[in-house]
């Protein structure tokens, strides 16, 4: 039986759980566009999340500026850095084998990392600011600012994305790309440079997503690992090349951590998530394996 | 010269290489064999060190390096090596001597956990999967009561002054290297290892030729895994403390893979070869951090993750088959000429 | 006339096959190309071929011979080992495929290669992508394909992917149309479809070759694609084998059929 108090810590649950949701989507959007698009498993994706929470942090202690407002210097930033890594490193990759492109990726994040830790130090961080400890409460349910706002940028960002892969004319290449990377270069396209777009884009997301969670919890130049993992559920379950079916499974996730912490203690998370992407890989994997026939 | 004189000639040949790798191998072995009570006792400690990681890079080229399946979580298994003979020991007081095989059997399970979904599927899902759960197992042995959480376990300590000590571990970890470069050695050359190979080469004709490849991937990692659970048990008697930190650290992990990539990937002397060459790498770093200076100061000695990620990056792209990749470019060209 | 490959001096400078010399450069042509996917297997060994301007060119061979990858290097999708392929005497050899559509070639490729995911409409907007900076030209040359092909604009919102293989084919005639391409490479036109639709194809073709358009046709139908070939050239085991002008051929065919069904 439900006393009034629960139910409303489980509404405020659903609520925060849809909330955390968008943020899951956003920091998923990249792995899901390499991989569906390139064929490319970025393994470091998580510590471009976290160079994105480390951006936030700085412009903040150097120059005062709210995260609002380093989520949108984020975007040009981590473009940029996708850029790069897709010119220097991943268009050699994309010609040689899966094995090759994985050690790369694998090492391009012990560097990120170990960069990181440098200019860092392992301690963690928090970002704080005027709004970070208050919340809005609605009919008794409560809700951090900071969280709302993450959601709310998160939510702009996917959405401008989907727009742009829908409604444009590059967006409709870079689709008709990921479906048949050869009819699309007979066409006319060059594929090579719409490679570049993509990573670019994917690491603007992962920027993103990382000032974004940097509003939510604390961080260290290690624990992005955890972001890994959320990030690879989500695109296990939301499958490759659909923006709304990563948006819906960002969203279960953030459900499902929200729900289960009410219900477990904290770490348990962590087993219900491992659980599920195990479970989702056994339901899922072949189609994913399926889509992963070409180069890397 | 008749073909029959030919191949008796061959046969002799081949024969007398044969007796002269065996007669090497006895010499490199007792030479190392010997080393463990002439040398320094911080000579023999760093030694242990050589042999607990190629133990390591041997097991994890097995997968890795013959199947061209990457393991970026290999720790996850000398973790729960180390931990299962810390709590038996420690919890339950089994015989520490027991605990070891033990060790190797609980990595075992753990890399079943972990293979049985992920080895069906293709290699970057098995990559990123064993990434994942490295973490998530640290994380697990850090929540849980049985493992001691964050302040970890003391071990208990072997009854002989520290020279004997070291010494024993010295002979553990040799005999146990010898093991797994002997495993290494004989997969290399079975049909088990031929099928890895085939697996890395093209896996779906493999696939289609009969070779249950999910089977043998399974195999390939469970060897690697109960051989990262011997050692990660030996260690955590030789180290005396474990805690999640240091025991599941991804720097174990990396050193693993780097370690296997330069000595050569699919090829039973690689990690032979990488171990050392990382290992004084790593040193030298050591030492260069104390005296560069690095914006006013001093570098911080953890500046060697980056450049290790960056000799990872390089090697991968330039030189994939690492030193034993030039070997036999080198052995080839001779043989042509 | 037909020669076999021996009658022809060997060397990546043969001379003209169809023994105008003059003309040799017209079209597109391949000159002593070796080339293959594996180091250590050679899928075409020293092939020459021209396809001549306004001509229909036919390639036929048993399975395995080279067909498909003699037109995946002459589109640029594979580069050979050694040869050159010339565009009207222009040396086109390493221009990678995206760039081909703009000097006017096309390839209407083997099987299914419409975008699934994306409408009719958006398939063919893919086609015209090099008119994309020009909304205008872009418009003009959908509407038209649409004129050309009518049925296309009834099903212009509808998945491609969910169109039958038939009416899938169509579409990528249509998409490769939108570039108005002067050389078309076509690779098995009728592969894996009905009857009734294969004839639409072939007087899809024919109405390409009344257009006075460059084709280079690589099928398995021999018998359909002999009735369009003006001129034919047969590979075997990778190498030129027979060429000639189609009534050279016509009396052969039945033999040449029967041949290659012992491979």
């Amino acid at each position: 039986m439900l006393t009034t108090v629960s139910l409303s810590l489980l509404v405020q649950a659903l609520v925060n759980g849809l909330l955390l949701g968008l943020v899951y989507t956003l920091i998923s959007l990249g792995l899901s566009l390499t991989l569906g698009i390139m064929g490319v498993v970025n393994v470091a994706h998580s510590t471009l999340i976290m160079l994105g929470s480390y951006l936030a942090l700085e412009l903040l202690q150097r120059l005062g500026l709210d995260p609002i407002i380093s989520a949108v210097i984020a975007v040009p930033v981590f473009f940029l850095i996708g850029v790069l890594l897709e010119r220097l490193l991943i268009s050699r990759v994309a010609r040689t084998s899966q094995t090759t492109g994985l050690l790369v990726l694998f090492g391009v994040l012990v560097v990120i990392e170990g960069a990181a830790i440098l200019r860092w130090t392992t301690d963690t961080q928090v970002l704080s600011v005027s709004y970070t400890n208050t919340s809005l409460t609605l009919d008794g349910i409560a809700i951090a600012v900071p969280r709302l706002i993450a959601a709310a940028i998160a939510l702009v960002l996917v959405l401008l994305l989907d727009t742009f892969l829908r409604s444009t004319l590059y967006g409709k290449a870079i689709r008709a790309m990921s479906q048949n990377l050869d009819a699309a270069r007979i066409s006319g396209i060059d594929t090579d440079r719409l490679s570049l777009l993509v990573f670019g884009l994917a690491t603007a997301t992962a920027g993103v997503g990382g000032v974004t969670l940097a509003m939510i919890f604390p961080f260290d130049p290690q624990d992005h690992y955890r972001w890994l993992a959320w990030a690879f559920l989500v695109v296990v379950i939301g499958g490759l090349g659909s923006i709304r079916n990563t948006l819906l499974a960002g969203l279960l996730i953030g459900l499902i951590e929200t729900l289960s912490s009410v219900l477990f203690p904290f770490q348990y998370v962590y087993f219900i998530v491992y659980l599920l992407l195990v479970v989702a890989l056994l339901v899922r994997g072949q189609g994913l394996a399926g889509s992963q026939s070409r180069a890397l | 010269m008749s073909s029959a004189l030919l191949e008796r000639a061959t046969a002799r040949t081949r024969w007398r290489s044969w007796l002269y790798r065996g007669l090497g191998a006895a010499a490199a072995v007792g030479l190392l064999a010997v080393l463990g009570v002439l040398i320094p006792l911080d000579w023999v400690t760093t030694l242990s060190a050589v042999y607990m990681y190629i133990v390591l890079a041997e097991g994890w080229n097995i997968l890795g390096g013959y199947a061209g399946y990457l393991n970026f979580g290999m720790v996850t298994f000398f973790g729960v090596g180390a931990y299962t003979a810390g709590v038996l020991c420690t919890q339950y007081n089994v015989h520490p001597l027991l605990t070891i095989p033990l060790a190797g059997i609980m990595a075992t399970v753990a890399a079943l956990l972990v293979g049985v979904p992920a080895l069906r599927l293709r290699g970057v899902y098995f990559a990123i999967l064993t990434l994942i759960i490295s973490f998530l197992t640290q994380v697990l042995v850090t929540n849980l009561d049985i493992t001691g959480g964050a302040s970890g376990i003391y071990m208990p300590s072997l009854p002989f002054d520290p020279f004997t000590n070291e010494q024993i571990f010295y002979y553990a970890f040799l005999g146990l290297m010898l093991l797994a470069v002997l495993l290494a050695f004989i997969i290399e050359h079975s049909r088990f290892g031929y099928a890895l190979v085939a697996i890395r080469e093209d896996e779906d004709p493999a696939e289609i030729l009969g070779v249950r490849t999910t089977w043998l991937k399974t195999q390939a990692l469970l060897l690697g895994a109960f051989l990262a659970g011997v050692a990660g048990a030996i260690y955590a008697f030789h180290t005396s403390y474990i805690e999640p930190q240091g025991t599941f650290s991804l720097d174990i992990s990396i050193d693993v893979v780097l370690m296997s990539l330069v000595g050569g990937l699919g090829t039973w002397q690689g990690p032979v070869i990488g171990v050392p060459l990382m290992l004084v790498t790593a040193q030298v770093l050591r030492i260069l951090a104390g005296e560069l200076p690095f914006f006013g100061s001093t570098l911080p000695p953890e500046f060697d993750r980056v450049v290790f990620g960056i000799i990872l990056i390089l090697v991968a792209l330039l030189a994939p088959y690492g030193v034993m990749g030039l070997v036999r470019r080198v052995r080839g060209r001779r043989l042509t000429v | 006339m037909m020669r076999h490959a021996a009658d022809v001096p060997a060397g990546s400078g043969a001379p003209s096959p169809n023994g105008l010399a003059s003309n040799a450069n017209a079209g597109l042509s391949m000159r002593g190309v070796t080339a293959g996917y594996y180091s250590h297997d050679l899928v075409l060994n020293n092939v020459s071929l021209n396809a001549r301007p306004g001509k229909v060119t036919v390639l036929l061979g048993p399975n395995g011979s080279g067909k498909s990858t003699a037109l995946r290097v002459l589109y640029g999708l594979l580069r050979p080992r050694s040869g050159q392929i010339l565009l009207d005497g222009r040396e086109i050899t390493t221009v990678p495929p995206q760039r081909r559509l703009a000097l006017g070639m096309a390839l209407l490729p083997q099987g299914r290669s419409v975008f699934p995911e994306l409408t009719v409409q958006e398939n063919l907007e893919i086609g015209g992508w090099l008119l994309a900076r020009d909304r205008r030209r872009l418009a003009a040359a959908l509407e038209g394909v649409y004129a050309r092909y009518p049925s296309l604009k009834e099903w212009r919102q509808k998945q491609a992917g969910s169109l039958s293989g038939g009416q899938q084919r169509l579409v990528e005639i249509g998409r490769m149309m939108v570039a108005d391409p002067r050389v078309i490479l076509i690779d098995e036109p009728s592969v894996g479809l009905a009857p009734v639709i294969v004839d639409q194809v072939y007087e899809e073709i024919a109405r390409l070759k009344e257009e006075q358009r460059t084709i280079l046709l690589v099928d398995q139908n021999v018998r359909a694609a002999v009735a369009l070939a003006d001129y034919i050239y047969t590979l075997e085991y990778g190498r030129n084998n027979l060429e000639g002008e189609r009534g050279a051929f016509e009396d052969r065919l039945e033999a040449l059929i029967k041949s290659w069904l012992r491979f």
